[in-house]
């Protein structure tokens, strides 16, 4: 804001801890060192974080490069109310098989929506796009 | 732990000298080297994110591959510096300040690319690379831009080091100066200023925090703020303040002017209020550019027909006019007529707007008066006659361009701007047509719009014009049994107007005591109009009687003194007293008459949808 008053620009939130929700649905929370004129941010130290319920768990995953255009949102993470999360962190094996179950409760859901609509006749069309999630 | 940070330290060495220096390594080293930069970087991960101890050993084989290439490159230098900041910084990851010391040094120069094809990346992704490593060595990197000004700050106290070029933040620099040359930006002075005063105050708030942040943060300060050089964040806002630029701020940064200037108003009436110390608000300012390439938005070719789309960089595709310049379509006269119409509405609306810019731009310079008057004469005219000078089709045109909502909003924002004359007859036309615009607007009920600039003028009129436009209410039209009024007053504008005109009409009687200001024979038209209208009032039932916007308050005793009491009885029944109606009652003092910027903006925004 000191930059350029009246709008809204990304060079404050250089050196600090941002999560950043991508459009495949994927959740990295680094260290935002750099941009350049299209958002393409630089991510450091970044961690995949996965949420499943309650719980969720990090992988590292180091430096991010990240198009512009897939960013969906980003914002600063407070480090000092980071800790203060009703959310249980567990280990990656763990989160990820949740994550599987999680995925297979939703498939088996969704197909037998699918055989109910098609007893009735009806169908519904598959997205095939990335963004659903 | 140690061991670890000297693998990391190593191979990222080896990685970095790589591309700086661009020397040809052994094939398997670099396959090593470049294989596993991710493992490497895990364990880094683990050192710094998860606060704890030492991460899983990384590999051995590579440290020792790794530390003979890094002494057959220039060890000397960076090797020296590496134990310093070994021993002084645990977590962090002296290579890459090595690094970044070396490129700033300048010493490595341009790297040229040259990709082997032993190695595991794409000669692209190496390219790549290189431009990354580029910003991290830009062309001369002078002191006046500590690179780690603000971010370092933030993290606390800063690491000493060997460089105090690259990681000392003198306060005073941030935010950093504008190294942009004075054609490019301009920065108003208030915005300077403004600045200098925000440095100062995140300098004493800095002093505050720090103590506090500093605890936190002194355990773990950010060894890689600063990658992004102010050089490099000052070339993105730059590349944005481009983008903003334009000719016409007015046009396409329209709710910001707007924003700002509501802000300034409102701390000038702060300032009015004696409240001292004006809290000055910075303004982005771009800069104004003349754009000189000029595009014909319509692009025509002879023996086409229509137009074709044309795309510049102005406008990827150019919408075509919904204007046509062909010739006239002979089959259907309605469907003519009314595009017609629509198209005398669309040319009268752009140069109203044109005019409401130029008055809304320019303060009080007198020959400007002369052109505003100019051009609101062409409009008055389009709109009066088109290309008729019979007065029958004048009206005809002028009541069609009312049918439009368009015309509507059209109509409601010229009434304001022309003289007091043309703004009479405007009025006086729309009250004798009422019931016929009350038709038509039934699918719009868009007629509320005109109602604040007719209550305007009617308080300008004078009593014969205000009778005229009574009785053009009350004339028995030929062929139907009802007077117009009947339809008037179950409108709801209908009513209001009534009530306006009526109340204008009582104000004007009442002002003026002596009888000799107006004519007997007015008078006595007058008195015949209210009897009449009260008449008909009261024998409307009460569910068909339109809610009037307004109320105004001297009604009860204009008809008070006019009617009997039976008839007062049952209007009353009908006309809620409960709206006070504080617009009309102020509007109708006429001891100060509302101000057109005040009346303007509340049609502009309240009225019009």
């Amino acid at each position: 804001m000191n930059y350029m008053p009246g709008t809204a620009s990304l060079i404050e939130d250089i050196d600090k801890k941002h999560l950043v929700l991508l459009r495949d649905g994927r959740t990295l929370i680094g260290y935002l060192r750099s941009i350049d004129q299209f958002a393409n941010l630089v991510l450091h130290q970044t961690v995949e974080r996965i949420h499943v319920g309650k719980k969720y768990g990090d992988i590292p995953r180091g430096i991010f490069v990240v198009r512009g255009e897939n960013v969906v949102l980003l914002g600063e993470i407070d480090l000092e109310k980071e800790s203060d999360t009703p959310l249980q962190q567990v280990s990656i094996e763990e989160i990820l098989e949740e994550q599987r179950v999680e995925q297979q409760t939703k498939q088996e859901a969704e197909k037998l929506k699918v055989q109910a609509l098609k007893e009735r006749g009806l169908s519904v069309p598959r997205v095939d796009t990335l963004d659903e999630y | 732990m140690a061991r670890c940070s000297q693998n990391l330290i190593d191979s990222q060495a080896v990685l970095e000298d790589y591309f700086l220096e661009n020397e040809s390594l052994p094939m398997e080293e670099m396959a090593v080297g470049a294989v596993n930069p991710l493992g490497k970087m895990d364990c880094i991960e683990d050192l710094n994110l998860m606060e704890q101890g030492p991460g899983e050993p990384c590999g051995h084989q590579i440290p020792e591959k790794a530390s003979r290439i890094h002494e057959e490159e220039d060890a000397k230098e960076e090797g020296e510096e590496e134990e310093e900041e070994k021993e002084e910084n645990e977590l962090g990851d002296p290579a890459v300040l090595s690094a970044i010391h070396g490129a700033q040094r300048g010493d490595k120069g341009s790297p040229r690319l040259k990709a082997p094809s032993g190695l595991g990346m794409s000669p692209v992704s190496l390219h790549f690379l290189c431009q990354t490593m580029d910003y991290l060595s830009p062309i001369s990197f002078r002191s006046t831009y500590p690179s780690a000004s603000s971010p370092a700050r933030h993290f606390g106290p800063q690491l000493p080091s060997p460089d105090p070029s690259l990681f000392y933040s003198p306060p005073a620099s941030w935010p950093p100066r504008f190294s942009l040359p004075s054609h490019q930006t301009q920065l108003h002075p208030q915005h300077q200023r403004i600045l200098q005063k925000q440095r100062q105050e995140q300098q004493s708030s800095h002093k505050h925090q720090s103590p506090r942040v500093g605890k936190l943060w002194s355990q773990k300060p950010d060894p890689y703020a600063g990658l992004m050089n102010q050089r490099e964040k000052d070339w993105v806002i730059k590349v944005q303040m481009v983008q903003l630029q334009s000719e016409n701020p007015e046009l396409d940064d329209y709710y910001y002017q707007e924003y700002y200037q509501k802000l300034e108003r409102k701390q000038a009436d702060e300032e009015l209020f004696g409240r001292r110390g004006r809290l000055e608000s910075p303004k982005l300012v771009t800069p104004y550019i003349q754009k000189t390439e000029d595009y014909e938005s319509v692009v025509r070719i002879e023996g086409s027909l229509g137009q074709v789309a044309v795309s510049t960089c102005f406008g990827p595709r150019r919408a075509i006019d919904a204007v046509s310049h062909g010739s006239q379509e002979q089959d259907s006269a309605i469907y003519n007529q009314k595009l017609q119409v629509l198209y005398r509405i669309e040319k009268m609306f752009l140069q109203l707007l044109k005019l409401e810019e130029n008055q809304k731009g320019m303060l009080a310079k007198s020959y400007f008066y002369e052109l505003q008057r100019k051009q609101l004469e062409k409009i008055y005219q389009e709109l009066r006659t088109g290309d008729q000078d019979n007065s029958e089709e004048a009206a005809n045109g002028f009541l069609q361009v009312l049918s439009v909502r368009k015309g509507k909003v059209l109509v409601a924002r010229l009434l304001l701007l022309l003289p007091r004359d043309q703004a009479v007859h405007l009025v006086l036309s729309i009250t004798s047509h009422l019931p016929f615009l009350i038709r038509r607007d039934t699918a719009d009920q868009a007629l509320h719009m005109l109602f604040k600039p007719m209550g305007k003028c009617i308080n300008l009129l004078a009593f014969s014009e205000l009778l005229q436009g009574l009785q053009g209410l009350m004339v028995l039209q030929p062929g139907s049994q009802e007077r117009p009024i009947t339809v008037v007053l179950q409108n709801q504008f209908g009513i209001s107007l009534l009530y306006t005109l009526l109340s204008h009409g009582e104000q004007l009687v009442s002002l003026n005591c002596s009888l000799t200001q107006h004519s007997s024979s007015d008078l006595a038209a007058w008195t015949d109009m209210v009897v009449l209208i009260a008449w008909e009032i009261s024998h409307m039932s009460t569910a068909s009687l339109a809610e009037p916007l307004v109320v105004p308050s001297n009604l009860p005793s204009l008809f008070c003194r006019y009617v009997d009491k039976q008839i007062v009885q049952q209007l009353e029944a009908r006309m809620d007293y409960a709206p006070v109606a504080t617009d009309l009652t102020y509007l109708g003092k006429l001891s100060c008459p509302p101000t057109y910027q005040s009346v303007r903006a509340e049609v502009e925004e309240g009225k019009i949808h």
